[in-house]
């Protein structure tokens, strides 16, 4: 199986060779080039360059044009750049520090030159470049974080209790913004679009389901529309939010590493495929070759066959090489069903 | 229901407008100042945060509580005199370091301090280690906070103890950190006092700090 066949049977349920590998790498994919994050970040041309070969060196299934937010400056947020590590929203200067911008901000056009152009640019580079081998993944921006890049953080958690109508109006903003952009790398040659939507774990069970679930839900919807797998990225704890997360019909879920993988699975049912939950920094990073090679295994484990190997959040610019490659042998090593046998 | 008790539902219920009121009120009424903290305020938030922990509040139900808190604390703070005012419970310079722009867990862990009693000096983000090192003189602060989210930026962590070294003040202040990617190992290393995981730990972390 190529890798494109491996991820595709492993998100249809059909038996695979051997499990997926699908981290998420920004800074440790620039590295590998020699590339400053800047450059990484504002040249799609770096990025894809970056991506292709840190997937070859290290076996992974597939290529992502993942990144900081590109819907946020192109809305008119203003970001801060950084010669060597993401960018930021600058929250001092948020784009909707008063509430009666929204109503007069406009909805980007994804191709129009800006930032969300640069990621589309670089699926279809991507697509040209890894497309008989590799999955291409583009990213968007879940509603919660996106809402948070142009409101800031600190003030939306408040409109949640302050002010809920204008955080679904803001959502209906984002969700917009989102699904336009979605498309444009749909129809460049994404095959999966990841929603990162960090911000959802910082809300409890309740205001997860009045406010960001059926926003979610939309954008899952929206791309299986589209023809597009959807993975879903909420970083952080989201153990009370779990059971919710799994009702979204997503073709994979990654688990952050304050969930116990085994949580995830009983929460979210025998069929959702899962990945993650090894830690990035104490695991992956700080890790040997042998303890990561463990820690993934405990995580095949807990999460049984319906399994993708990968880190619960970005993998760390610093992290050995040698420790990738144990994370990558441990999946090579054992198909899906290889656990189960083993126990039995 | 005493009055006490009501101010530490309203603010735990993240009801500003009430514990401002309530606040006013108790005061007419002839209770000192100084008694608010230790029976209401202090007491609140350390419920809030035991319902952080056991996740029964998530970060909208922590801030409003926090701003309640803030109604409150912000009416007594002047009126805080003699004795009162030295039962402050330390000085707290905290900040993000260079280079990182995450403030949310910052500010939640600046708000819990506050509302536990301690005199908050918050730089921001993306702060520089000679600011520190210049707010701890200024202030005579005898902690320090300090916050990253990027394990590129936690490294900087490292200079500001550094600085406070050089600046002939690390013996003077204890240096707690936090964050997602920050370990109690690496707070070791560095040469930092403590590790606190979230913000109730921060504040257990704060109180044991500044009676060591």
């Amino acid at each position: 199986m190529n890798s494109r066949e491996r991820v595709f049977a492993m998100l249809e349920g059909r038996p695979v060779d051997s499990l997926p590998v699908m981290p998420i790498t920004m800074m440790f994919a620039a590295d590998q080039i020699g590339a400053k994050y800047f450059a990484y970040t504002t040249d799609y041309h770096i990025m894809a360059e970056a991506q292709i070969r840190t997937a070859e060196e290290f076996d992974f299934d597939l290529v992502s044009a993942i990144a900081e937010t590109r819907e946020a400056p192109d809305c008119g947020a203003t970001v801060e750049y950084f010669d060597n590590h993401p960018a930021s929203i600058v929250e001092a200067q948020a784009l909707l520090a008063d509430k009666k911008t929204l109503a007069k901000l406009k909805v980007p056009d994804p191709l129009g030159g800006g930032r969300m152009h640069d990621r589309v640019k670089g699926i279809a580079l991507l697509k040209q470049r890894a497309c008989r081998e590799r999955i291409v993944e583009g990213w968007m921006e879940g509603p919660c974080g996106a809402a948070a890049d142009l409101r800031g953080i600190n003030a939306l958690m408040t409109d949640f209790y302050d002010d809920p109508v204008f955080v679904r109006d803001l959502f209906d903003f984002v969700f917009e913004v989102g699904m336009l952009f979605a498309r444009a790398q749909v129809e460049a040659g994404a095959d999966v679009i990841g929603i990162g939507d960090p911000a959802a774990s910082l809300v409890g069970p309740k205001l997860y389901q009045d406010f960001v679930w059926p926003y979610e839900k939309k954008m899952v919807d929206g791309l299986h529309a589209l023809g597009a797998r959807a993975r879903l990225h909420i970083c952080g704890n989201t153990r009370r939010i779990l059971h919710d997360m799994g009702r979204l019909g997503c073709d994979h879920v990654d688990i952050d590493s304050m969930v116990p993988m085994e949580e995830a699975r009983e929460k979210m049912g025998p069929a959702q495929v899962l990945l993650g939950s090894l830690d990035p920094v104490r695991d992956l990073r700080n890790g040997t070759p042998q303890s990561v090679y463990s820690a993934v295994g405990e995580c095949h484990r807990q999460a049984g066959s319906r399994y993708i190997v990968g880190a619960g959040c970005e993998v760390p610019r610093d992290t050995p090489a040698a420790n990738v490659n144990a994370m990558v042998r441990y999946a090579r090593q054992n198909h899906a069903g290889a656990r189960e046998k083993l126990s039995h | 229901m005493t009055r006490f008790e009501e101010l530490q539902q309203a603010i735990i219920d993240g009801k500003a407008p009430v514990a401002k009121e309530l606040t006013d009120k108790m005061l007419k009424e002839g209770i000192r100042p100084g008694e608010f903290f230790p029976k209401a305020i202090i007491p609140a938030m350390d419920e809030v945060g035991r319902r952080m922990r056991e996740c029964e509040f998530f970060i909208p139900e922590v801030l409003i509580a926090a701003r309640a808190a803030r109604a409150s604390s912000d009416i007594l703070r002047p009126l805080l005199v003699g004795a009162d005012a030295m039962a402050s419970a330390g000085t707290v310079v905290c900040g993000t370091v260079k280079g990182d722009l995450h403030d949310i867990g910052k500010n939640i862990v600046a708000m819990m301090l506050e509302s536990a009693g301690f005199k908050i000096i918050d730089l921001g983000v993306d702060v520089t280690a000679e600011k520190i090192v210049d707010a701890v003189r200024t202030n005579q602060a005898g902690l320090v906070a300090l916050s990253a989210l990027l394990t590129t930026t936690m490294v900087n962590m490292k200079s500001v103890v550094e600085a406070l070294s050089a600046a002939g003040l690390r013996d003077k202040v204890k240096i707690m950190v936090g964050g997602a990617p920050v370990t109690d190992a690496w707070a070791h290393s560095i040469g930092a006092d403590g590790y606190g995981k979230d913000a109730p730990a921060a504040v257990e972390l704060a109180r044991q700090l500044a009676t060591a």
